[in-house]
């Protein structure tokens, strides 16, 4: 009897807690879908799509790989208690299935896997990361349709104009360091002592940099991730703008010390600095969360 | 003799000039000057003096080491076939390198060097004792260095599977690039390459003694043991300080050594002296072709990369003009039963269906271990993997079965042959030119790199009546050639490049329902043909006069069977993606089991591929849950670790 009351209640409070939730159709990449109520048990298996749930507040059932996750992508954190489904490359279906999710979300590369997890629940694929459009600006639109799914559009505009509010704050905070003349600036992840990425056009990073008015120092032509692998001492003429390296970087005692990397022109002038660990294959937050970080490393630079 | 060193040197002045010319757009009076005197100042200076100029003396000191180290396998091995490549050492040097880092970074990074020896040297070990006596001479230890390097890069990709990110930057490292950063490491590498200098030319003497055979030169006086075991341990070290230091580079030890005999250097001090200036020579020349490269690319190209171009049809060229068509191989066959009996077959089909029911049966869950049927959906998701990895089991045996008959060796087999690589190379550049995921790309590109590798093999082929060594070669060339090129693409980094390293490990992952079903039908065909031709199976082992005498047209059923096996490789790397062992020790097992008829060993095999890459499937699911591991990464490290003890215990005749 009072199980049947507490069901009861708990319908009741459903029904009034999405009161305008009829049918909403969704566009991702591989056409349009149809939803006739909000997904409760949501399974995200790129840390891409990841993101940007947990920025509307989707409470996550499982996503692949949580320990590499809170490694290198860090912020937004997930909660607690997230189930692990194995590797993002691989992620085991037998798993997903038997937490019996009703969505899975995924993006780029596990276009692949649709077919199979279809079998399992209703699968939303974002093309994130592409050289047939901007990075950037795909990650709006996902996180917008995602938002409209979870009927949370309200909280998704409010964040997305939280988010531009705070990189218009850092983007004054960086333009009163440098006096109105603003520098150029590139962002690199030092690989080893020889190898370096670069990261250019359609990168992360090169559009939070561009946010907060920066444009590239040693501009790279656009590329699927946005970033090209080059040896160490190609940096050697970026004559002029500076070089921000993200962090990790395990061969700092050998590189920084010797007299290649002392002669290069940007460490000669002191334009170079470290920035905390970000991730740089993220989405529309992640944008803001290295332009925060890149904020830092920029106003430990003399102008 | 100093004319034949003065033309070495004067390739390697041209060559050093070229590199000097690519690497560096200063004036050349003015790199001559930083060279000597001036201290430099501007970047491109000083990135000529700390960057360019260390790069090229790596060069100069790693190719010379890697020169000297094959030259001294080749005189130790009267092996013109045997390198630091060939062998497996280098492999082997780059996993003992890859474990220390993982399980012991702290050690690793002070005493790379001394891993990357025990690695070498434990592969040496193996290999020696693999090929056995008879087998240092000839094509056998060969074989076996290569059935190692596959074993190896199984291990590999292991490693870098269960560590992720922290090791992935290896696998660019593994791809052998000399870029410096200052003189560290030259100055690191050159002692400990001069210390092996001495005993290099003290042992030419011996070593041209051994050439007298192994009484005549223990008649005189030669230790034939120690300075065998002295010799190789100097290869070795060389080669294991070479790769500490800038990873994997094939060929160079291979090619220098020979193209020093081909100048017809005489003497054995005449040929190591060669070796070394040929050696520097290569390594300087391609390492300049990587940086004219690196010119057109907005990425870095790997100096191995470049080698293994220019060194893997270098190496067919070689074994075109100098391999007779002589077989020196005998078909032989682990000590075993005669016969099979009929119970036993039906007991190893019993084990084989036990085996792939307890696979779908028996599962690591979220709840932890079940034994039960699984339920409708579970058993959609499953049954495609466990389906796909039974019939590749079957269709790699089977292609064993067929290859190891054709070639009358017992280390032929799909995988070494080069029909493996042939497709993976061909779905690999297509994703690579054509762009898209190499998931994708479809079985009709499979058939046509492993038409290629088999068109290949037919041309080399018919000249020599399909001599195995030949084969064999180009099976090696083309396993070279492959990893060139997946290391350049590794170097770019990125997603799709661990993509391939994943689909490189031959997964079950991404099987279809109608992949499995083609794979199904394809095997029970491929079963069904190979016993229709059991005849000729059995008349080809016979030997050549024999099988002819019996109106076998050998020729023609060489040919037949190569296009057998090559449709069934094909058909299954693409699929699947690379298997290795299962067409290797498939038959031996079989054969092991008494099931020597060409029919019984069909059905044997049969039955033992599909066991151990079910096996393998499963353990794949199960062993690191909810993370999986590649079925063919597995296969290749059971399979490959039984056949190496096999053969090392195998008795010697």
């Amino acid at each position: 009897m009072l199980a049947f009351s507490r069901r009861a209640v708990l319908v009741a409070l459903l029904v009034m807690a999405t009161p305008t939730f009829a049918q909403t159709t969704i566009t991702d990449s591989r056409g349009t879908q149809t939803f006739a109520e909000i997904p409760q048990r949501v399974i995200a298996l790129s840390w891409a799509v990841v993101e940007q749930l947990v920025e509307l507040d989707v409470p996550l059932l499982a996503v692949a790989d949580p320990d590499g996750y809170g490694l290198w992508v860090v912020q937004p954190a997930l909660e607690p208690g997230v189930e692990n489904v194995g590797r993002r490359d691989e992620p085991n279906v037998e798993r997903i299935a038997e937490l019996k999710p009703d969505l899975i979300v995924i993006s780029d590369d596990q276009a692949e896997l649709a077919p199979v997890l279809e079998r399992i629940a209703p699968v939303i694929h974002f093309t994130l990361f592409s050289l047939d459009h901007d990075n950037a600006e795909a990650t709006r639109t996902s996180y917008l349709e995602l938002a409209r799914l979870f009927d949370r559009e309200d909280l998704a505009r409010e964040r997305l104009a939280g988010l531009d509010a705070h990189l218009g704050a850092l983007r004054g905070k960086v333009e009163r360091h440098f006096g109105g003349d603003l520098p150029k600036v590139t962002a690199i992840s030092l690989m080893d002592q020889a190898r370096v990425r670069v990261h250019g056009g359609n990168s992360t990073s090169e559009a939070a940099l561009l946010a907060l008015g920066l444009d590239p120092a040693f501009p790279q032509p656009a590329t699927t991730w946005g970033f090209v692998q080059k040896r160490v001492e190609q940096l050697g003429p970026v004559e002029e703008g500076i070089i921000l390296n993200i962090e990790p970087f395990r061969a700092a005692d050998q590189l920084f010390p010797s007299p290649l990397w002392q002669a290069m022109p940007f460490v000669r002038e002191h334009r170079f600095a470290g920035v905390r660990p970000s991730w740089t294959f993220g989405g529309a937050f992640s944008i803001g969360y290295l332009a925060e970080a890149f904020t830092e490393a920029l106003l430990t630079i003399d102008p | 003799m100093t004319s034949r060193i003065a033309l070495c040197l004067i390739a390697l002045v041209a060559a050093t000039l070229i590199h000097l010319g690519v690497s560096s757009p200063l004036p050349l009076a003015q790199k001559w000057a930083l060279a000597t005197s001036v201290a430099p100042d501007l970047f491109e200076e000083v990135r000529f003096y700390h960057s360019v100029l260390p790069r090229l003396a790596m060069a100069l000191l790693a190719g010379a080491a890697l020169g000297l180290s094959g030259a001294i396998m080749q005189e130790a091995t009267q092996n013109r076939l045997a390198s630091p490549m060939t062998l497996g050492v280098s492999a082997g040097a780059r996993v003992g390198l890859y474990a220390a880092t993982v399980f012991v970074p702290g050690l690793a990074a002070a005493y790379g060097e001394w891993f990357a020896l025990a690695g070498a040297s434990a592969t040496m070990a193996l290999v020696l004792a693999i090929a056995g006596r008879q087998g240092i001479g000839g094509l056998p230890i060969v074989l076996a260095g290569m059935a190692l390097n596959l074993l190896l890069s199984a291990v590999a990709v292991t490693l870098i599977i269960m560590n992720e990110f922290y090791v992935r930057h290896l696998f660019v490292w593994g791809a052998g690039d000399l870029t410096q950063i200052d003189w560290q490491g030259v100055s690191w590498l050159w002692p400990r390459l001069l210390i092996a200098l001495p005993f290099a030319l003290l042992l030419s003497r011996p070593l041209t003694l051994l050439r007298l055979g192994e009484q005549g030169a223990s008649a005189r006086g030669v230790p034939i043991l120690q300075v065998l075991g002295l010799a190789l341990l100097v290869a070795l070290w060389l080669t294991a300080n070479v790769v500490a230091i800038v990873g994997v580079i094939g060929f160079i030890g291979l090619i220098a050594p020979n193209i020093a005999r081909m100048a017809s250097a005489r003497s054995t001090l005449d040929r190591l002296l060669s070796s070394i200036a040929l050696g520097a020579a290569l390594m300087v020349g391609t390492d300049a072709i990587a940086l004219y490269g690196s010119n057109f690319t907005a990425d870095m190209i790997p100096s191995g990369a470049t080698a293994a171009l220019v060194g893997a049809p270098a190496l067919i060229w070689l074994a075109a003009r100098q391999m007779k068509a002589r077989d020196h191989l005998r078909f032989f066959l682990p000590k075993g039963r005669e016969r099979m009996p009929m119970p036993a077959l039906g007991l190893l089909a019993l084990l084989a269906a036990a085996l792939v029911a307890s696979s779908f049966a028996v599962a690591v869950t979220g709840e932890g271990w079940r034994v039960e049927w699984p339920s409708e959906l579970v058993f959609a998701l499953r049954w495609p993997r466990i389906a796909a990895a039974a019939a590749a089991g079957v269709a790699m045996a089977i292609a064993g079965v067929v290859l190891q008959r054709l070639i009358r060796n017992p280390l032929a087999s799909p995988d070494i042959m080069g029909m493996t690589s042939g497709a993976s190379l061909a779905l690999v550049a297509s994703s690579i030119l054509v762009g898209g995921s190499i998931h994708d790309a479809s079985a009709g590109i499979a058939v046509l790199g492993s038409a290629a590798v088999l068109g290949l093999l037919i041309l080399f082929g018919r000249r020599t009546d399909y001599a195995p060594g030949i084969m064999a070669l180009a099976g090696i060339s083309l396993a070279a050639l492959l990893d060139a090129i997946v290391q350049f693409v590794l170097a770019r980094g990125g997603e799709e490049a661990f993509a391939i390293v994943g689909w490189m490990s031959g997964s079950t992952y991404r099987v279809q329902a109608d992949e499995a079903l083609f794979l199904v039908l394809g095997a029970a065909g491929f079963l069904a043909i190979g016993l229709l031709a059991r005849r000729p199976l059995t008349l080809v082992i016979a030997g050549d006069t024999l099988a002819g005498s019996r109106g076998l047209s050998v020729p023609l059923a060489r040919l037949g069977m190569l296009v057998f096996s090559a449709t069934i490789t094909a058909a299954v790397t693409s699929v699947m993606g690379p298997i290795a062992f299962v067409g290797l020790i498939s038959p031996h097992l079989a054969s092991l089991l008494g099931a020597r008829r060409a029919a019984d060993q069909l059905f044997a095999a049969a039955l033992i591929g599909m066991s151990l890459l079910t096996v393998s499937d499963w353990l794949g699911r199960s062993l690191l849950y909810p993370a999986q591991l590649p079925a063919g990464t597995i296969a290749a490290i059971i399979g490959g670790s039984y056949f190496v003890l096999l053969l090392a215990r195998r008795p010697r005749t």
